[in-house]
């Protein structure tokens, strides 16, 4: 980690975050041109023939060629610097002074290495970049593109300003919306030829855990949900008691976070969603940090113990049935859409918030006894398969579909309607 | 901790409580697959202030309704209600001996629930016998239905009263000469919350006490 000895440390750390910078613009650049090729793909499936989407191709991958290029010398020139090696990672002090930092608001600001916050912020920038020189090395395009629609995230203002400017150029059908989060929302109820496109939106808005979970803020806001590694789960499980909720919440929440935005995002491996009064799910992920749930369990809102986990099972009758079905509904979820597992899992279980006070919707009652368990129980199915021709209209049709007006059914209402 | 309904036996006019009815309002509970498990108890007690000069009236700060319940899901506690202020306490069963040493208030009569508990599922039952500890003609049948999984008074009202559709068609089946009664206590006069804690159950028990005490007259 040596630098030039002439310069100052002010004036390398100055240089280091102009690159960074720089870096942050082409990785938002490369992103918006990942997206000129999928539309141009897009295009091309369509079935009126036109040459629009070869030239297109054409112009995009002699630019995406360049950023690429231009990116390779950055990443290099950082290298060079020092700024991405691990003596520096390991946040020790560089150049006599603490690493330089990035403003939440996306400014670059040098010399602000008081500031607590965006110095996690920083960090995480260079960490970026310098995964990004791991993925430049292996030359895959596929991984490249992937990783730049991944890897800066919503927080990266910049990215997000020009991906929003850029889909207002490409998008013009679909109005002026502010950001990208409410345009998705909003896009829901068209039900014409830009289905397919609200679909491409919707997919590429829950492409990680912070969107899913802001998602889901907003289309169940009295569910909680929180994440955690599995060590803090396993510590919350066990003093979960049969004790007020209110006075195990406030002592817990330090161990997990709503809404990750903080470095250990990709240590997530549990996730909590808890109705009030209603259940508590436990979804684990799988690998840490993903969103692929592998295993989902349900219990009492007042349960506690070690052995609540994703493949554990409540001592109630109620909820063992549910997590039983809820086995099925994960399978499916999976098999239907890359990566909307966990978003499709996780609205469906909102769905259980009627658990208690829904009549199902075959028999009219609530309680109902069940032949083979001779247990009267709630109606604990909720539907997750949509019926529909084809795979677009289903997710269309999951996308319109609000928590309430789905049905629910007793376990031997069900059989009928399967 | 999982809600309770307490319900008591109101036998029909002129007609009176027996072991009959008992042993049958048991096998109702077996009938609909109910499992019997151990015995339960509870606990009911008067308090009268203890005055050291025996007056006519007793001073305004002495309470005449002071109420005492054990019960056996609280072993180490002894829950007091004054119904006519709404007021209900959760107290250490030590209490009694500070009492006692303090003279202020003592049990002047008590009576005792018990009988066998039954689960359903989720659901569990405890059918009791009322027996008084002294010579008062008070007799009675209780019932409480506890559903286990959730504690929110509010979320299980609907589930508890289709059980209790469930139930009373089961025992309307037997005819016999009376039904179970359900007296929904305002929680909230005493201060209570929608989250379900063994004071909602002391309180229910002192309503039952009531509703038992007016039948006993008539």
């Amino acid at each position: 980690m040596e630098s030039s000895p002439t310069e100052a440390p002010p004036k390398q750390v100055a240089v280091a975050m102009d690159r960074l910078s720089n870096a942050a613009r082409l990785i938002a650049d490369i992103r918006i041109g990942a997206d000129r090729i999928l539309e141009a793909l897009f295009i091309a499936a369509q079935p009126h023939p036109c040459n629009k989407p070869l030239h297109m191709l054409i112009k995009e991958e002699s630019s995406m060629r360049q950023r690429f290029q231009d990116l390779r010398t950055l990443g290099k020139q950082l290298e060079d610097s020092g700024v991405l090696n691990s003596s520096l990672r390991s946040r020790s002090k560089s150049w006599g002074l603490h690493m330089p930092l990035v403003c939440p608001d996306g400014a670059v600001v040098a010399y602000a290495w008081k500031r607590q916050l965006a110095g996690q912020a920083g960090a995480s920038a260079v960490d970026r970049t310098g995964r990004w020189v791991e993925v430049e090395k292996r030359h895959d395009l596929k991984a490249k593109i992937t990783f730049c629609l991944r890897i800066w995230q919503v927080p990266d203002r910049l990215a997000l300003k020009a991906f929003t400017d850029q889909k207002r150029r490409y998008f013009p059908d679909l109005g002026d919306e502010p950001s990208s989060e409410e345009s998705g929302v909003s896009k829901k109820h068209r039900g014409d030829q830009s289905s397919v496109v609200v679909k491409r939106d919707d997919l590429s808005e829950v492409k990680t855990l912070s969107d899913v979970l802001v998602r889901l803020e907003k289309e169940a806001p009295n569910v909680r949900i929180s994440t955690y590694q599995r060590l803090d789960w396993l510590k919350r499980a066990s003093s979960l008691s049969s004790s007020n909720e209110n006075l195990t919440e406030p002592n817990l929440n330090k161990l997990g976070t709503v809404l990750t935005g903080n470095m250990a995002k990709d240590q997530v491996a549990v996730v909590e969603l808890l109705i009030p009064s209603v259940l508590r799910a436990v979804i684990s992920l799988h690998p840490a940090g993903s969103i692929n749930p592998d295993a989902v369990s349900f219990f009492s809102p007042d349960e506690g113990g070690s052995y609540m986990h994703a493949r554990g099972f409540s001592v109630h009758n109620v909820y063992k049935h549910i997590t039983e079905f809820a086995a099925k509904a994960l399978q499916y979820f999976l098999s239907t859409e890359v990566d909307m597992g966990l978003y499709l899992l996780l609205r469906w279980i909102c769905s259980y918030q009627t658990l208690f006070t829904k009549l199902c919707s075959k028999c009219n009652r609530l309680l109902s006894m069940d032949k083979t368990s001779t247990l009267l129980l709630p109606p604990v199915h909720r539907p997750f398969r949509y019926s529909s021709d084809t795979k677009t209209s289903s997710v269309q049709s999951t996308n319109t579909q609000s928590v309430d007006l789905t049905t629910a059914f007793h376990i031997v209402c069900s059989l009928d309607e399967a | 901790m999982p809600i309770k309904w307490l319900l008591h036996w109101q036998p029909n006019a002129g007609t009176t409580v027996n072991t009959q009815i008992h042993t049958e309002i048991t096998q109702c509970a077996e009938s609909i697959n109910g499992v019997k498990g151990g015995r339960w108890k509870a606990t009911f007690s008067y308090y009268r202030p203890i005055q050291r000069v025996q007056t006519m009236v007793l001073p305004p700060e002495c309470s005449r309704d002071l109420m005492g319940i054990s019960l056996q899901e609280q072993p180490n506690k002894l829950y007091f209600v004054i119904r006519s202020q709404r007021i209900v306490l959760e107290a250490d069963s030590m209490i009694q001996m500070i009492m006692d040493k303090l003279q202020s208030y003592r049990a002047r009569g008590s009576v005792t629930f018990e009988g066998y508990q039954y689960q359903l599922g989720d659901f569990q039952l405890r059918v009791g016998k009322v027996i008084p500890n002294s010579q008062d003609n008070l007799r009675g049948i209780v019932l409480e239905v506890e559903y286990l999984p959730i504690s929110s008074l509010d979320k299980s009202r609907q589930i508890m009263e289709e059980f209790l559709d469930v139930w009373q068609e089961t025992v309307s089946k037997r005819s016999l000469p009376g039904h179970f009664m359900h007296i929904d206590p305002n929680f909230v006069e005493y201060g209570l919350s929608d989250h379900y804690t063994s004071q909602h159950t002391a309180i229910q028990y002192v309503v039952v006490m009531g509703q038992l005490l007016v039948a006993a007259k008539n």
